[in-house]
């Protein structure tokens, strides 16, 4: 980062960046967790997740008034203003990607409650899984070294997961159509998926945002991001 | 003489006298002013001369090559060559510190042990090979980043600030999910730290093992001495019961131990298997005979339930015949265990391809395509309830593995659910022994189907 003249904006400026790829880590944690918890079935491990939820919400409330307090204090330009608004920005897709977590974990945990395995769990939700929190990690380590290069593969690798996400939906329809008994249990499984793809998709804003703080060019609804969803 | 005095006459010598001289030269001949215009035109260019040399000077230094030192004479090139002299010599000692260095970083990057030293900030100073493995930071591209924005796992953070000479930190790596890497931060001088990282992952996995070993053990006996006890506790109470009762309560508990009895024989076989790495005593095995006898077992397990074929077609077999023995019956009450009423089991031992092949095939439940490379571990069961009434120990295929394993034998297990299931024993060339072929031949060529 660049040199200023007082070293405490400096300091201030990392420590807005640490908090927040800490609260980054918290959640790739979280989305591993909720994944695997859905192959597994493992209760123990759901609860976890949506307790954590709490912890994240706290997170960003904290990192938002920090970077509140230093626009109002240290009046940033330039790269430092696009660092500090990107990652006020970047707290929200965090906090989202919390969010989807939690909500995969207590799906997991309804359809465990529920007893009844018509549809087995599905091993693409699983691997859709794992390639969601992988772009989630890509978009976090690009935001740690600013690498617009990594920044760029993540927002690339978000169409394998649409790609799958559709793929998970064709076969859970083949299953509804073959015996109704089996649609409330598809309904879930569909309802973590879409939370899945919800994660690939603020992986690429995250993404879009470290881009914008390097270059300051927004590429947010341009070419490059045409491909993605709109926001659910 | 000192240096700036003999530079001085040097000087002298080759500037200002020349130039003087000239001068009186000129004035003698054309007149004083004449001397004065020559004196000026001289230092002129004497000047300029030097100025052509200091550039040459500023135009070597900016890459110093020491074969072409600019070609001068007198005072500067002096300068010149002292300077090549003392370039060459430094070149000679950077290019040595440069080597130790290499082969120290080298050193360091063989060492398997992730290292990362980090300032006072926590900001990535140095790194060997195997961080980038293990927690993905890579030089150059990584030094000055903050440590925790690149680990960021939860917790770390907490742990790197905490006391020094607390217990590791273990972090389930992200790169490489099933790995687990243990963190020691390491005060490193004054400020820096050293963040060594290890991989502990087959030490997690062998300790998972033992504890799950231990649990199984004390499961698989706690339930029959549940029963067991359980009826001790009705014999004390004489009057509630009636001598058939009685006899019938006797025979389960019986039942009981004797399954206790052989879990334990089980056990005990397995871990001398795992003690020895060889056999005690080998001996060349007429498989005829060790088939027959097997039949024998069969039919007796079988009690006429299952049709039973037996075929001997290969040589003899070198090894241990009471371990190959307990192999395959192990295999073949495994077959009559697991194949309901009016199916079919085919033992064979033949010769295919150069390698000895002992083979059970059954037409019973057959196993799915997810179970069958666990099949060997200890209590490992594809259907929990079902096969402890048949009375396994959960420790069979184990054993079986291990045995042949000290015969260099593979076991091959072809199954569908369904289906019936195929485990193949695969004796390696060297272990064969033809000259008992013969026999085995005749004896085993008409096949007799032991069916009713």
């Amino acid at each position: 980062m660049s040199d200023h003249l007082s070293k405490q904006f400096d300091l201030e400026l990392e420590n807005i960046r640490t908090r927040i790829l800490q609260m980054g880590g918290l959640v790739e944690r979280q989305v591993l967790a909720a994944v695997d918890a859905f192959s597994s079935g493992n209760l123990d491990e759901m609860q976890q997740v949506i307790g954590s939820d709490r912890e994240v919400d706290a997170l960003e409330v904290g990192i938002d008034e920090d970077c509140t307090l230093l626009i109002a204090r240290r009046q940033p330009t330039a790269r430092d203003l696009r660092l500090v608004m990107a990652i006020s920005r970047i707290v929200t897709d965090l906090e989202r990607v919390g969010d989807k977590a939690s909500k995969i974990a207590r799906m997991s945990q309804k359809l465990h409650q529920l007893g009844s395995q018509r549809i087995p769990r599905l091993s693409d939700v699983h691997h859709c899984g794992r390639l969601a929190s992988d772009m989630l990690q890509g978009s976090l380590d690009s935001l740690a070294r600013m690498d617009v290069d990594a920044a760029r593969q993540v927002i690339g690798a978000d169409k394998a997961i649409d790609a799958a996400f559709n793929a998970i939906l064709r076969q859970l329809i083949t299953y509804m159509m073959e015996d109704p008994r089996t649609i409330s249990e598809a309904l879930d499984i569909i309802w973590i998926a879409k939370a899945i793809e919800r994660v690939g998709d603020h992986a690429t804003n995250i993404a879009e945002n470290v881009i914008y703080i390097v270059s300051g060019i927004d590429i947010r609804h341009s070419a490059v991001a045409a491909s993605k969803t709109d926001e659910a | 003489m000192t240096v700036a005095g003999r530079w001085c006459t040097r000087i002298v010598l080759t500037g200002v006298l020349p130039v003087v001289g000239l001068a009186l030269l000129v004035a003698a001949i054309c007149g004083v002013t004449w001397g004065w215009a020559a004196v000026a035109i001289g230092f002129m260019l004497v000047v300029m001369l030097q100025t052509r040399r200091l550039a040459l000077l500023a135009a070597w230094i900016d890459g110093p090559q020491p074969a072409d030192v600019p070609d001068s004479g007198g005072a500067w090139g002096e300068v010149f060559r002292k300077l090549s002299r003392k370039l060459r010599l430094d070149a000679r000692a950077l290019a040595e510190v440069e080597s130790s260095l290499r082969s120290f970083s080298e050193a360091m990057d063989a060492v398997p042990d992730g290292l990362v030293v980090l300032t006072e900030q926590h900001q990535v100073e140095w790194a060997n090979r195997a961080a980038g493995e293990h927690l993905g930071i890579r030089l150059p591209r990584d030094r000055g980043a903050i440590i925790q924005q690149l680990v960021r796992a939860p917790g770390f953070a907490e742990y790197l600030s905490g006391a020094a000479g607390q217990s590791p930190f273990f972090l389930q790596s992200a790169a490489a999910r099933s790995r687990v890497y243990s963190l020691r931060a390491v005060p490193l001088g004054e400020r820096n730290t050293l963040l060594v990282s290890l991989d502990v992952t087959d030490a997690r996995r062998v300790e998972a093992m033992r504890s799950t070993f231990v649990a199984n053990v004390s499961h698989e006996l706690r339930t029959p001495l549940t029963v067991v006890s359980g009826f001790l506790e009705h014999f004390g109470d004489e009057s509630a019961m009636s001598p058939e009762q009685r006899q019938q309560y006797a025979r389960l508990m019986s039942e009981q131990t004797r399954r206790m009895l052989s879990l334990v024989d089980d056990l005990l076989t397995l871990s001398r298997l795992e003690a020895e790495d060889a056999p005690a005593s080998e001996e060349d095995i007429d498989m005829a005979d060790l088939l027959a006898q097997l039949r024998a077992e069969a039919e007796s397990l079988s009690a006429g339930r299952h049709r039973l074929e037996v075929s001997c077609k290969g040589p003899g077999l070198r090894g241990n015949r009471n371990e190959l023995h307990s192999a395959f019956g192990n295999l073949v009450s495994n077959a009559i265990r697991y194949t309901p009423a009016g199916g079919e089991i085919r033992i064979r031992w033949k010769l295919r391809a150069g390698v000895g092949v002992f083979s059970v095939r059954d037409s019973g439940v057959g196993i799915a395509a997810e179970h069958i490379p666990r099949l060997t571990e200890r209590f490992y069961r594809v259907d929990r309830g079902r096969s402890r009434d048949t009375g396994g120990t959960g420790l069979g295929l184990a054993i079986v593995k291990h045995i042949l394993l000290r015969h260099q034998a593979a076991l091959v297990i072809d199954s569908q659910p369904g289906a019936g299931s195929n485990f193949r024993a695969e004796f390696p060339v060297w272990r064969l022994r033809p000259q008992l072929s013969t026999a085995a031949q005749a004896d085993g060529e008409a096949e007799v189907p032991a069916g009713r």
